[in-house]
């Protein structure tokens, strides 16, 4: 049992406990060291059975499976299944834009640190292993997974602290965290993508080629989308670019255009790629949103 | 366009206001931080297109709005939307009123005359201009008449129809003087005629003095032409040209020449033409095929019992222009067609008395006294037709009694002396003879009116084969009624005299010219003039309405009406057609005959005339019940919803739909594996 000293703004414990019933699952096979509730790729001890197979000298005997040699005068060894655990690998991105709310909602950045603490303590809750990577215009701060309840309080620390600022290199990033992450993991990233989906495209390739389960929460603030100015605005770059000024009224239209044609590009390249995309607005409960995202992963996980 | 309130529109600059507002918007702008930078810069990378068009459209619409409140707010006039003079509400409005006959024309739709319908347009007109003086000028003889309000053009006796065609030149000298004397503030002139060229003569030389005093007047002046110059479509006009008394056996009959003439050619019509003579009427077909038909020499017994002086009357029936279908005659016994030679030189006196004894037709009775110029003064002229005088021009008695001759209307030609002397008489002077090595022939004479005009059948008169062998300048105003080679006169009209008074710049004698030998021409001069005086003669007169029906107002005699419209005013009396009767005399008035020509004088023309004065052409139609000035406010505040309500629709935002498609989607995709 996780006890923090002090209580982080991002944990609601009640919250947690109600999300508890439903298990974190890898879409794909994960490869992990120790027995866990997650599929594997290699033949293990659970009781569901896999296959037949030809004895082999050395094979233990005890898995012989003497009725099939009865029947057939040849041994075979009986296969079962592996459950093993998983590494979740959280992708926080922390570049300017993330600070933006509106309106007295929360900010993207705190949406994300629930969204990311959530998932994170789930994981540790069932076993697995948790880390963490704070990524602008390159990876801020990361921390491997590992399986101990005392790393959750590291991440939920990195948490705290993250700060957003600078630009965002997400594709670059991504492309990096793609190598240096060892073994198949869940890569859960929590961001507003501002990037061209295009590029994004070859990231996500990337993750997958490495085997890597790839989610993503899709950040965005409903003032982002409605636009819904009313005066002549001076609009300041969060991330150290210049301003635009623009009268709300005159260029609406086009921005709501412009926005239409990236949201459809996104779902493209996400439908592509194969990931588990998910956009947020962030006046929903974040744990409805969470909850979404576990039963929808329940229902499509058992693949090998 | 015009306003009744133009100090309003000095508000115009406010039509600037939509614009002042958005540049104030534009200032009053926020600054927020904002993370979604890539959307808001591939917007701006967007064409605008229809965006940028739809913006400008809305400031349009509301400038137009405002602009239209500000109109609407100036009480806007149109006056035809074609003209688009500017000005406001005039201090003093001057009707010149055209009531000639050919202003009574009808259109074929309507029953108003030109006349009524320009009388109501400018009662209405003047209803809303709203002038603070309003006078009306319809006559150059009697003064303005100050009305005390625009409604009182349209009951009004002197703004009626009449027999006198309008000297327009005289009408606007009027108001010229009206303007002057009265010292009007912004005043505006209506003109309401039908353009005919008698009544306006465009080549008269007193307009450019008009045109040049209305510039110099210090007020402004402005003038609304009120144009009706439609044609009369199958119009005709009759007339009575010649009346004679003639004796058949113990039957007096009447023998009339009536023409008949319309302003163009049209189809082939049998005209009734209905005489009416002491009560008993009679009608004659006469058919018209060209442009005129005359019914010559038309014989009509007269009652034995009636005495030989009477009246009748000529009519046709009713068309386009009721005021030419009737035409009144007098008849009486032909006077005695008396001349008076006064000659110099014994053979111009011989071929001149000759001339004029011998009459034009058998039942006449002509006679001529020859006379040295010393015993003139003891000639009586009371009963003489014309006076032929060749010599020096007369002085002291004898000019005397040569002008009370003209102003009773007699006639006189005068002929040169042998030696020229400077006396002077009506302005003439005789200046020296001028010898024709080759004798010249006129060039060019006036076929068209006066003592050379064409003969009743229409041929002219051979004056261009009388050949002058030495002719006499003259000094003096004149219109040539002959003219030699250069520009010299062989006989001339003086101008603005009584009577008639012509100038021949040569005489009969053998010696000067072959107007003698070649005595045709000669002959028609001379009893052309007799004709002339004898028609003022007579105890029966056939007058035109107007200056030469001013026997008609001489004082000391009380005219009776016999025949016209009734409801004249005495005043009047000489500008209506109609007959006259006072003791034994009898006077029948008509319309000139220019009146019956029908020509219009071109727009061009016209306009022409106003050249540099603030002038506007209204085109009427008879019978139009349209206004001419009308407020046409209403037609502003309708622009100005019609401008709000596109502006509204332009404000509108998109429909539902396209405001929620930004948020299509945002549930969670469905991973695709």
């Amino acid at each position: 049992m996780i006890t923090d000293r002090q209580p982080r703004s991002f944990l609601e414990p009640a919250v947690l406990s109600r999300l508890a019933g439903v298990p974190l699952l890898a879409r794909k096979a994960m490869v992990g060291n120790v027995s866990g509730r997650h599929t594997s790729p290699h033949r293990g001890s659970s009781v569901e059975f896999a296959e037949y197979r030809k004895y082999v000298p050395g094979d233990d005997l005890r898995r012989l499976d003497w009725r099939a040699f009865g029947r057939s005068d040849r041994f075979y060894v009986k296969e079962y299944e592996a459950d093993t655990n998983l590494r979740l690998c959280l992708v926080l991105d922390t570049s300017g834009s993330m600070n933006f709310s509106a309106e007295g909602r929360l900010s993207k950045i705190d949406y994300a640190r629930r969204i990311c603490a959530g998932l994170g303590y789930l994981a540790s809750q069932q076993g697995d292993a948790v880390g963490i990577s704070c990524v602008a215009d390159g990876i801020v701060k990361t921390l491997p997974p590992r399986r101990s309840p005392a790393h959750l309080r590291l991440v939920f620390d990195i948490l705290e602290e993250a700060k957003p600022a600078g630009p965002t290199r997400l594709p670059e990033v991504l492309h990096e965290l793609a190598e240096t992450i060892r073994q198949r993991a869940l890569v859960v990233i929590v961001s507003d993508l501002f990037v061209e989906p295009a590029v994004l495209a070859s990231s996500f390739g990337h993750l997958r080629f490495r085997h890597h389960d790839v989610a993503v929460f899709h950040l965005l603030d409903p003032l982002e989308i409605g636009f819904k100015f009313q005066r002549p605005t001076r609009f300041l770059d969060m991330e150290g670019g210049g301003s635009i000024f623009a009268d709300p009224v005159d260029i609406a239209d086009r921005y709501h255009q412009a926005v239409n044609r990236y949201l459809e590009a996104m779902k493209k390249v996400a439908l592509e790629s194969g990931i588990d995309y998910g956009r947020v607005l962030t006046d929903e409960s974040y744990e409805q949103v969470l909850a979404r995202f576990l039963v929808g992963r329940a229902a499509g996980s058992g693949l090998r | 366009m015009t306003f009744l309130q133009p100090l309003m529109l000095a508000a115009l600059p406010l039509v600037s206001l939509p614009i002042i507002i958005h540049l104030i918007n534009q200032r009053r702008f926020q600054t927020v931080q904002w993370a979604a930078m890539m959307f808001l810069l591939s917007a701006r990378a967007m064409s605008r297109g229809y965006s940028r068009l739809r913006n400008w459209l809305i400031m349009a619409m509301r400038m137009l709005a405002v602009a239209a409140v500000i109109f609407a707010i100036g009480r806007p006039l149109s006056r035809g939307w074609l003209a688009l003079a500017g000005g406001a509400r005039p201090d003093t409005a001057i009707v010149v009123l055209d009531r000639s006959p050919s202003m009574q024309q009808r259109s074929a739709a309507a029953a108003d005359t030109k006349l009524d319908t320009g009388r109501r347009q400018l009662v209405e007109s003047l209803a809303t201009l709203g002038a603070s003086r309003c006078v009306l000028v319809t006559d150059p003889a009697v003064k303005p008449l100050e009305l005390a309000s625009p409604a009182a053009l349209a009951d009004l006796p002197a703004a009626g129809p009449a027999a006198v065609p309008a000297d327009l030149p005289l009408l606007l000298q009027a108001a010229y003087d009206y303007v002057k004397e009265n010292a009007a503030g912004a005043t505006e002139v209506w003109i309401c005629s039908d353009q005919r060229s008698n009544d306006w003569a465009p080549e008269n030389g007193a307009w450019g003095g008009i045109r040049d005093a209305f510039t110099k007047l210090p007020q402004q002046v402005r003038f609304q032409l009120l144009s009706f110059r439609e044609p009369a479509e199958g119009n005709m006009a009759v007339r009575v040209t010649d009346t004679k008394l003639e004796k058949r056996g113990d039957i007096r009959a009447l023998v009339v020449t009536v023409a008949a003439t319309r302003q163009e050619d049209g189809e082939r019509v049998v005209l009734p033409v209905t005489f009416e003579i002491g009560g008993v009427s009679s009608t004659v077909q006469l058919e018209l095929t060209g442009r005129e038909a005359v019914l010559k020499n038309h014989v009509i017994p007269l009652d034995r019992a009636a005495g030989s002086r009477g009246w009748g009357k000529v009519s046709i029936p009713a068309d386009a222009n009721i005021a030419d279908n009737e035409f009144y005659f007098v008849f009486d016994e032909p006077v005695a067609r008396k001349t008076v030679v006064v000659a110099e030189d014994p053979a111009a006196r011989r071929w001149l008395a000759l001339l004029a004894e011998i009459p034009p037709e058998k039942d006449q009775r002509s006679a001529a006294e020859a006379v040295a110029p010393e015993a003139f003064v003891t000639t009586a002229l009371d009963e003489t037709a014309l006076v032929l005088w060749q010599g020096q021009f007369p002085a002291g008695r004898d000019a005397e009694a040569l002008t009370a001759f003209l102003a009773r209307g007699g006639q006189v030609v005068f002929f040169p002396p042998d030696v020229p002397t400077e006396t002077t008489f009506a302005g003439l002077t005789w200046r020296s003879w001028a010898n024709h090595p080759q004798p010249v022939k006129p060039v060019s004479w006036r076929t068209d009116q006066d003592l050379l005009s064409n003969t009743l059948a229409g041929g002219a008169l051979p004056v261009g084969e009388v050949q002058v062998f030495r002719s006499c300048a003259f000094a003096g105003d004149h219109v040539p009624l002959a003219s030699l080679p250069e520009a010299a006169p062989l006989l001339a009209r003086v101008a603005d005299t009584a009577g008639g008074v012509y100038v021949c710049t040569t005489t009969p004698n053998g010696r000067d010219s072959a107007l003698a030998s070649e005595g045709v021409v000669l002959y028609a001069i001379v009893q052309r003039a007799i004709d002339r005086g004898v028609a003022v003669l007579g105890k029966s007169r056939q007058v035109d309405a107007g200056p030469a029906a001013e026997v008609l107002t001489a004082k000391g005699i009380e005219w009776s009406r016999l025949a016209g419209p009734a409801d004249v005013l005495s005043t009047e009396i000489g500008r209506h057609a109609g007959v006259f009767a006072a003791d034994d005399r009898l006077v029948a008035v008509n319309r000139p005959a220019e009146e019956d020509a029908g020509r219009i004088a071109a727009d061009d023309r016209i306009d022409g005339l106003f050249r540099d004065l603030s002038y506007t052409r209204l085109t009427g139609t008879a019978g139009s019940t349209d206004s001419l000035v009308q407020e046409i406010w209403r037609a502003f505040l309708i622009a100005m919803v019609l401008a709000l309500i596109v502006e509204g629709l332009l404000c509108l935002p998109k429909s539902a739909g396209a405001e929620r498609s930004p948020f299509e989607g945002l549930r969670p995709v469905e991973a695709a594996a």
